[in-house]
């Protein structure tokens, strides 16, 4: 009986269902009080004043620190260009001035609104490609001075935060002799990631040590962030994890953290916990970046594109967090997933004095395939030539060069994606039946599985059950409690339920990359079977012994340790655990994964950060919209996903990512407006300005796992939670150009946008 | 300072008598004051429903509400839907149906669901995605929370 690929009921269903669960923002310490940031109500100025005597006399305050109180040091995922609190000028609206700790939380932000704060405001750089013009003001005149956080140092300079070029020949010659060329320009706003859950934190400074105790997707680059502001080597802080409430990116690099570890230390030791309010968590989260897009193709007589050129500006805000790491996404994206002859690829990220962006699930490629599946679109309409067939013309096919070199052995996938998506909804027939108003796009894309390192360690109870210590978290997806649990069980032959996996802590669990990039059933799934394997070879040389047998004549089933082929012969798993402690010792294994990434050209580019996609998986995407011209409004009607998923090992898990991811390529689309005043200041401020996707805005996806098992993976698991974000504003995009036959080329697509369309 | 106000109200079948300041919200009263920390708070401005409790046996955004207002009240938060360990057939319907994946809006779609069955226990799936639309979630798309509803709404009748 296997477990893979079977319903199972999520280990933390329970606790969420009942109320038990405790989520970083319910973590509480004897002792504890509270704290508060004083933060930068301009995103760009000079501090002239910054008095805390006031506040510091207000009731119930312990401490109330600034710059002159943190560590003189710089950190930064990527680059070290940041400092816990301002220092002279402020870069972002909501940049921290000053930390309060108080008895209570009304006294922390009381005590913080005290603080005598004035701010010359000073021009701030908004405007993406003004920002890089020889006139602009530096939003960091000491640049040269910020250093990588590992390695060499990257291309950037002035405002120019980070760029990846690639130039390779015959660009130029193409376009010299195409028969046309077509051009296009995109323009995508920020997305917020808008868990339920703001962030919070609990930071306690005992034994010379930092404890930190946080909702986080990445305990391990908390710690490595909270060092690099306190100035302290990494294995002096320790994360505790605990229950996320949805994190989609925005819990991957520290927040509240170092400045709950600080106020603690400054309080000689009590715990002290902070939270944002919901619009402090709005305009400090690192939203997915806005991006603007160009593109041009050169196509020849026969409508083959000969060369294509793209050109992308990404916001980075006001400093870098993972963002430069990623500049380089847009040389796997810039063909999608069609041929398309030498492609230059101009990727810049800027500085501006706005809000530091960072990750949200599907990094960078939401925007980028909005752009060349949109393109794709305008190609076929200039050609007179079907959008379908168009692509299917120009698919990648098994063994595909890409322009870094790397070979995609397996995007035939990707035809088998476009023949379940025909068959469910055929072509000819949606064209057949279409009305006014209704429109349908289609699109397809590629995606990688994040590669990052993982180790769990599985341990044998003397009850038979075991535990898994690893620093994996689960952010709700189901990786995690289901997942990596099933994984095990399948592994020791015994139920999903007798398999329990604590939350990290990384005093406790080995190195975790987080989940992010639909790592987790992959990575840390593969190092637990590792963990669990040496489980079974332990148990099975125990149990050879006890059972007279050779250990290599044993197998480890249904809860047992038993001879193959000799019913009865056997033993359970306790009994053999309990023998094991009076002759080898307490039963465990480790295990650690990391997948290589795959071979690429070094030369194809300069500020190769991510050079290739490691365990690539393939997507289709269909969806079938109506615009109501009166009010503007675009209704999803249906919504097709074909994905490659490796092997589907937790149905529910498998369906709910792509639900949900969609749901939120859904809010990207038509209703996630996120837009930035001249100031540099976020226009929508709340979750009621800033609208998210309801129950009643979005279908049931028609959904068509294609397993494709990768044999490096976990019973053939491939990542899956990201993709089917990537493609919704791409076909979503063509959906709505397709209804009113015009062009829409931005996101979101507002009803505002849309009236102004048909009514132009 | 305001002089603080006793508030006394039934919760889940207990008393609870505090001592508040007369703003203190009501789901902080039940999070702080009362260590019930099922009732959640995404957006403390009654917009994402996770606080959503009930007061008298009708929904409310407890954020939207001060301690002070329920005093004498009977409420019931998500920790009162288990008869003692054993969930009820909504809470069960959730977890078999794959309804919450963070999990952080589902006490609030709980409770909401919970007036939805009562008002009318057989309902479409168009009449739940209604129900449920002042409600966020962030991670699943709804659709596994509809079904969840009306499959204990299935259970429920029978």
């Amino acid at each position: 009986m296997t477990v893979i690929g079977e319903r199972i009921p999520r280990s933390d269903g329970q606790s969420k269902v009942s109320g038990e669960a405790i989520y970083g923002v319910d973590y509480a310490e004897p002792g504890m009080i509270w704290g508060a940031l004083l933060r930068s109500p301009v995103s760009s100025g000079r501090i002239t004043r910054l008095d805390t005597t006031a506040a510091m006399a207000m009731p119930g305050v312990h401490a109330v620190l600034t710059a002159a109180d943190a560590p003189d040091a710089y950190a930064g995922w990527v680059l070290r260009d940041q400092r816990l609190f301002a220092v002279d000028r402020v870069h972002f609206e909501g940049q921290p001035i000053a930390a309060v700790a108080a008895d209570t939380l009304a006294q922390a932000r009381a005590a913080a609104a005290a603080i005598d704060l004035e701010i010359e405001p000073l021009p701030a750089v908004v405007d993406l490609d003004h920002a890089l013009s020889p006139d602009a003001p530096l939003v960091h005149p000491d640049w040269e001075s910020f250093v990588p956080t590992a390695g060499p140092d990257f291309p950037r300079g002035g405002n120019l935060a980070a760029e990846s070029i690639s130039d390779p020949p015959g660009v130029d010659e193409a376009f010299a002799r195409a028969h046309r060329v077509i051009s296009d320009e995109f323009v995508a706003q920020r997305q917020y990631q808008a868990y339920i859950e703001p962030k919070s934190a609990v930071g306690i400074f005992r034994d010379g040590r930092y404890t930190i105790h946080t909702a986080h997707q990445f305990p391990y680059n908390v710690r490595d962030r909270v060092s690099q502001f306190l100035n302290v080597r990494p294995s002096a802080v320790r994360v505790v994890g605990h229950t996320i409430g949805g994190g989609f990116g925005a819990k991957l690099d520290a927040s509240l953290e170092p400045y709950a570890a600080l106020l603690s230390r400054a309080v000689r030791g009590l715990a002290v916990k902070l939270v944002n309010t919901r619009t402090e968590d709005l305009i400090t989260c690192p939203s997915r970046e806005g991006a603007i897009t160009r593109l041009r193709s050169a196509v020849d007589a026969e409508g083959n594109i000969i060369a294509r050129e793209l050109e992308v500006i990404a916001d980075n805000g006001a400093y870098s967090g993972e963002m430069p790491w990623l500049a380089s996404i847009a040389l796997h994206c810039a063909r999608g997933v069609y041929r398309a002859g030498p492609t230059r690829v101009v990727a810049r990220l800027v500085y501006t004095n706005t809000t530091p962006t960072g990750a949200f699930r599907g990094v960078n490629g939401t925007y980028l395939y909005h752009a060349v599946e949109r393109h794709m679109d305008h190609i076929a309409a200039e050609l007179g030539v079907d959008r379908l067939e168009y692509r299917l013309r120009h698919l990648f096919t098994d063994g595909e060069e890409l322009l870094n070199g790397q070979v995609l052995d397996d995007a035939g996938i990707l035809r088998q994606g476009f023949e379940a998506i025909e068959a469910a909804a055929p072509w000819a027939e949606l064209q057949a039946e279409k009305r006014p108003y209704r429109g349908i796009g289609i699109g397809a894309a590629w995606w990688l599985t994040n590669p990052s390192a993982g180790t769990a360690v599985v341990k044998m109870h003397e009850d038979g059950t075991v535990a898994v210590v690893t620093a994996a978290t689960d952010n709700g997806s189901g990786a995690v409690s289901m997942g990596v649990t099933q994984v095990v069980a399948e592994r020791l032959g015994i139920p999903p339920a007798d398999v329990h996996i604590a939350l990290p802590d990384t005093d406790v669990a080995g190195f975790d990359g987080g989940s992010q990039g639909s790592r987790t059933t992959r990575i840390v799934g593969k190092a637990s079977q590792i963990a669990a394997d040496e489980v079974v070879e332990k148990l099975k040389n125990v149990a050879a012994g006890l059972l007279e047998a050779a250990a290599e004549d044993l197998e480890v089933a249904e809860g047992t340790v038993r001879v193959k082929g000799v019913p009865g012969k056997s033993m359970t798993l306790a009994e053999v655990a309990v023998t094991a402690m009076n002759t080898v010792g307490p039963i465990q294994g480790t295990g650690s994964f990391v997948t290589p990434f795959p071979d690429f050209n070094p030369g194809c580019a300069t500020g190769l950060m991510l050079p290739s996609f490691p365990t690539p998986t393939y997507h289709v995407h269909l969806a079938e919209v109506e615009v109501d011209p009166v009010t503007g409004n675009v209704r999803v009607l249906r919504y097709l996903v074909a994905q490659e998923v490796g092997r589907v090992i937790s149905p529910d898990g498998t369906y709910g990512q792509v639900m949900g991811a969609v749901t939120q390529g859904i809010g990207y689309a038509l209703h996630e407006s996120l837009r930035i005043g001249e100031d540099g200041r976020y226009r929508e401020r709340t979750l009621e300005s800033y609208r998210l996707p309801l129950a009643g805005d979005v279908p049931r996806v028609e959904f068509f796992p294609l397993e494709h098992p990768d044999p490096d993976g976990p019973f053939g698991a491939k990542g899956v939670g990201e993709g089917p974000v990537l493609l919704p504003a791409a076909v979503i995009a063509n959906a709505v150009s397709d209804a009113i036959g015009k062009p829409f080329n931005q996101i979101p697509i507002t009803p505002e946008e849309v009236l102004a369309a048909i009514q132009s | 300072m305001s002089d603080s106000q006793t508030v006394s109200v039934t919760i889940n079948g207990h008393v609870y008598t505090a001592d508040c300041d007369p703003r203190l919200t009501l789901a902080d009263f039940i999070r702080h004051k009362c260590g019930l920390t099922g009732t959640h708070l995404g957006c403390e401005h009654g917009v994402c429903g996770a606080c959503t409790i009930m007061v008298d046996g009708r929904t409310a955004r407890a954020c939207l509400m001060l301690a002070v207002q329920v005093d004498g009240s009977t409420i019931t938060t998500v920790e009162g839907l288990a008869s003692g360990n054993e969930l009820n057939p909504l809470q069960e319907a959730f977890w078999d149906n794959h309804g919450l994946q963070c999990g952080f809006c589902t006490s609030g779609m709980l409770m909401c669901a919970t007036e939805l069955l009562e008002e009318n226990p057989d309902p479409s799936a168009e009449e739940v995605r209604e129900g449920i639309s002042g409600n966020l979630c962030r991670c699943t798309g709804y659709d596994s929370i509809v079904k969840s509803v009306l499959a204990a709404a299935e259970k429920m009748r029978s």
